[in-house]
């Protein structure tokens, strides 16, 4: 993949589609009290930054939003600006560990293969799993945009 | 729909503003779909102030395709599972789908909220960890298609069985892989939903594979899982 991308251009343009500054989200969880705190926490306050090495765009600045925390978890996303545009979000801080859970005993379905869950890291284009529908992850970012209309 | 959505493609030359048709494809999906939005098409079907023969062609198109979800995963995919009108499960992955094909690109990924389309891969996609966000559970290289996972993470347990108006009990989360996003997703939302017996289930489903991560950290795969999809495979519903 190095070799690969050496070659090529990425590219990275995110919209938001969310509304959340007007109505938040409403939920279905009927075990609030377990759940996420609604008002998150900010850490610190967001702050400009320079951009990494691996972004030389021209005209290019980053904005780092506040870490967010709840219970499980702490957030913090740098946005990345050319001009007005947001071009980029990177997730710099991320943490957390879920409630404990018990175990199951039920037998595994005989057409599925059966494998134990590890927690690996690696070298990955991309990731699935929605850290970034979090709240405390778009209100990170949505600091980082605040700041960066701040400071133009 | 109440997410980001980020576009990343490999492409030398690459202009931005090339993916200006399909972000603005997004935003006029989110006008009339947006449950957010007093004034989308959505809200004001729920508020019975827009009757469904006068909604926009593509809302209709969206909650047929909706009905025939529901009826193929036996209620668990129920657009008003939470008693109000919420197409949301499957407009994420049908409008992602649709703005793939706006982009002209050779390498194209479309991350909706950790759900995506790839095309011209190799794509590694890491699977994330449903306990601990900083780590993966698993890893796939993929050519083209879509990755879908449902998962309670720390926003709270926000999809519930249809059945029990309740999250489901002792599911983690669910992968699913396939060649649409609209379907991979709506499915990895019902295999989700069926709780335990959602990766038998998930074994059943043409075109797609699944990868279920219960409580207690058992790992249940469909064969197929971890491969490369069937690029031309058709979807298993509408």
């Amino acid at each position: 993949m190095k070799a690969l991308a050496a070659l090529v251009v990425t590219v990275v343009v995110v919209v938001l589609l969310a509304r959340f500054e007007t109505e938040p989200p409403r939920t279905r969880n009927p075990n609030a009290a377990l759940g996420p705190v609604r008002t998150p926490r900010a850490l610190a306050r967001p702050a400009a930054t320079a951009a990494p090495d691996r972004r030389s765009g021209e005209g290019e600045r980053s904005f780092l939003g506040p870490a967010m925390t709840t219970p499980f978890s702490a957030i913090q996303v740098r946005g990345f600006f050319t001009g007005r545009r947001l071009t980029g979000v990177e997730t710099v801080l991320l943490t957390g560990d879920g409630p404990h859970t018990e175990a199951l005993n039920a037998r595994a379905e005989p057409i599925l293969r059966e494998s134990v869950l590890e927690a690996g890291s690696a070298d990955v284009d991309v990731v699935s799993g929605a850290t970034s529908t979090s709240r405390i992850w778009l209100d990170s970012l949505q600091g980082a945009i605040a700041e960066a209309r701040r400071g133009r | 729909m109440g997410m980001p959505v980020t576009a990343r493609v490999r492409d030398a030359g690459f202009r931005p503003g090339r993916l200006d048709a399909a972000f603005a494809w997004l935003r006029h999906v989110d006008r009339l779909f947006s449950t957010y939005r007093p004034g989308s098409e959505v809200r004001r079907l729920e508020a019975g102030t827009l009757a469904l023969g006068d909604a926009d062609p593509l809302v209709r198109e969206v909650l047929e395709r909706c009905e025939a979800l529901r009826v193929q995963t036996g209620g668990a995919f129920d657009a008003r599972a939470g008693g109000r009108l919420d197409p949301s499960g499957l407009v994420k992955g049908w409008a992602l789908d649709r703005a793939a094909a706006l982009v002209a690109a050779d390498s194209l990924c479309l991350d909706g909220g950790g759900d995506l389309v790839l095309r011209g891969g190799p794509w590694r996609v890491g699977i994330r960890h449903p306990l601990r966000r900083d780590r993966l559970a698993a890893v796939l290289e993929l050519r083209e298609g879509a990755v879908a996972t449902s998962a309670t993470y720390e926003r709270g347990e926000h999809i519930v069985d249809p059945h029990t108006r309740r999250p489901p009990r002792r599911v983690l989360s669910v992968t699913v892989t396939g060649p649409q996003l609209a379907t991979a997703d709506a499915y990895a939302t019902a295999a989700f939903a069926m709780g335990a017996g959602g990766p038998a289930w998930s074994a059943g489903l043409r075109g797609h594979d699944a990868m279920t991560i219960l409580e207690g950290g058992r790992v249940l795969s469909t064969p197929g899982f971890g491969g490369v999809p069937a690029v031309a495979a058709a979807p298993a519903a509408a």
